[in-house]
């Protein structure tokens, strides 16, 4: 189709997004359709919705997987430059759209659109992101997930009150995890200094930290500096 | 006196199978047809290659042809009509008027095979614009450019860029009266953007569809490989109307699964026409006294089980005389209608006397 003739397709200016030219948003596809996986992630698209039933995110927010398939099957560089924006951040990646009849991949199509997205350091990547940058400094440098004791609200302004009541009672909460080890903050989330040595060197090597470079140069820094010296200490060159 | 003899009328797909079926099981057959060659519509209308599997139709329609015109048993009539039919089941006397002026052929049982014709799209009800815009052409229309090799524009002679097929062209449709679906569009359309992009690969085709409707291997065979290998649109939406702008077709519709009305720019409109019952399935209908359809369709008399039996005993009918049908459905009832005939043939004694 036409430029701008795609359905919900809303002008940059409307969508309050900074606008690019033509071949950049072409050229974000191309992109996406370089990446190793594509072929396997799109076929064709029935339109047939079963991804939007199975969505979590759908029933939440103005986010449609079957959308985000379409735009990509239909090669509508406009409208799929527009979804960068804002729709895939809105994607838990999940992957319940698997069950999509056609074998189709919408969470995975999403996963590629954000690396590229991270990669050419969109301004909507950094902004959908931005709340995040205490959770990649937590994961990539101690090499565990978001700890309990970091449900403050203060923490997550983003993640409404709710947050607030968590934070209140986090000690009775996390005696209500069956795992023994979440009982605590400290044993349940450790990490063994062998495991830790190999993930920081995945990161080097995958370009994972490089990555983060586009989105958020000064964390980017401060984990580059944690990482090469703990290797260092390790006798690890990079 | 009774006749041991089939007559057969129509020689396209269904009536040369039914011919074929009916000597190759010993039995006399008279082949008559309107037109002065064999072969039906697939020859008349031009078409190039036979849905699903892009067999050549003159060729597929060839042997059809020469398996029918090798087997001694069959006697061929062409430019002939029939004009009346008297008797019963076993002794029919039908008129017909051909080159040698009128004749009067006995037949034991007759299969009544006139087909189908494409719906006319310049019909009332239309706002396709197909015979104010050139660049408006139907389904057969760009058979025929496929078969010539070549698809230009018939305003400007330039290779097109961007086409789109309009489904349900006359089908579907209470407005015009043809309420049913006709069948074979979507595949046929499905297969003609496959050849399209084959043809023109840096087109842009799409398909404006209210359901696709491919049934069976159909799927496999053609809507798969048309979305996932040729990168046809489809767009579930019809459109409303045709218009000139510049030296383009403006098509408006809505682009209903992404919940927006749309209007875009075509260099050609490809409408997919259904299927009416030809003229010949109308004539024959009240020449053998047989029941139709309110669309005009010959009525099969014990459906679903029996396709081919009419309301006269003796008179079967098969193909897209009785509705809409592909080649797979149309060679299939022609089978079953030899075969009936020529079992009601021989369960009569008086046959061999």
């Amino acid at each position: 189709m036409e430029t701008n003739s795609s359905a919900l397709y809303k002008a940059p200016s409307v969508s309050g997004y900074a606008d690019v030219p033509y071949e950049e948003k072409v050229k974000f596809f191309q992109d996406v359709q370089a990446d190793a996986r594509f072929p396997d992630y799109i076929y064709g698209c029935y339109e047939c919705g079963i991804c939007v039933a199975a969505c979590p995110s759908a029933r939440f927010y103005d986010f449609s997987p079957r959308r985000v398939a379409q735009a990509i099957a239909r090669q509508d560089v406009e409208l799929i430059y527009q979804q960068v924006q804002e729709d895939i951040w809105e994607c838990s990646q999940c992957f319940s759209c698997l069950r999509c009849p056609r074998g189709n991949n919408p969470g995975g199509l999403i996963t590629i659109m954000r690396e590229v997205s991270v990669n050419k350091g969109l301004g909507a990547a950094k902004e959908a992101l931005e709340g995040y940058s205490r959770i990649i400094y937590k994961i990539m440098s101690t090499g565990t997930q978001v700890s309990p004791d970091m449900l403050q609200p203060d923490a997550f302004p983003d993640w409404g009150p709710e947050v607030k009541d968590v934070s209140d009672n986090l000690a009775l909460w996390r005696k209500m995890l069956p795992p023994e080890t979440h009982h605590t903050t400290s044993t349940g989330w450790d990490v063994a200094d062998r495991t830790l040595i190999e993930l920081y060197l995945i990161w080097f090597e995958t370009g994972a930290l490089n990555m983060i470079k586009e989105v958020d140069e000064g964390l980017h820094m401060i984990l580059e500096e944690v990482m090469e010296e703990r290797l260092e200490e390790e006798g690890i060159e990079i | 006196m009774s006749s041991d003899t089939v007559v057969v009328i129509g020689a396209g797909p269904a009536g040369l199978e039914a011919a074929r079926g009916v000597a190759e099981l010993g039995t006399n057959v008279v082949l008559v047809e309107k037109r002065d060659f064999l072969g039906g519509t697939p020859i008349a209308e031009n078409y190039a290659a036979l849905t699903p599997n892009y067999e050549s139709a003159e060729e597929a329609m060839g042997k059809m042809i020469d398996r029918v015109q090798s087997n001694s048993l069959v006697k061929v009539l062409t430019s002939t009509t029939v004009t009346s039919c008297e008797g019963e089941a076993g002794d029919f006397h039908l008129a017909v008027t051909g080159p040698d002026g009128q004749n009067t052929i006995d037949a034991g049982a007759v299969i009544v095979a006139t087909g189908f014709r494409h719906f006319d799209p310049g019909r009332e009800t239309q706002m396709y614009g197909y015979y104010e815009h050139p660049d408006v052409v139907t389904l057969p229309d760009l058979e025929a450019m496929l078969k010539s090799g070549e698809v230009l524009r018939p305003s400007n002679g330039e290779v097109p860029q961007n086409i789109c097929f309009v489904q349900c062209v006359g089908s579907r449709d209470r407005h015009i009266g043809n309420e049913y679906c006709s069948k074979v569009c979507c595949g046929i359309a499905s297969k003609e953007a496959i050849e399209l992009r084959r043809h023109i690969p840096d087109s842009k085709v799409f398909i404006f569809y209210i359901d696709m409707r491919m049934y069976g291997y159909w799927e496999s065979q053609i809507y798969w490989p048309a979305q996932e290998q040729y990168n046809v649109q489809y767009v579930k939406g019809i459109i409303t109307e045709v218009l000139k702008k510049g030296d383009k077709l403006l098509v408006r519709g809505e682009d209903t699964t992404m919940g927006r009305p749309m209007e875009v720019l075509m260099d050609m409109v490809v409408l997919s026409v259904g299927m009416e019952p030809s003229v010949g399935t109308r004539e024959m209908a009240k020449v053998f006294g047989v029941k139709s359809n309110k669309y005009g369709f010959i009525e099969s008399a014990n459906p679903p089980l029996d396709t081919v039996s009419t309301s006269r005993s003796g008179i079967f009918a098969c193909g897209s005389a009785m509705g809409p049908a592909d080649l797979e459905d149309t060679v299939s009832s022609a089978g079953a209608a030899a075969m009936k005939s020529v079992a009601m043939l021989k369960a009569r004694p008086s046959v061999t006397a």
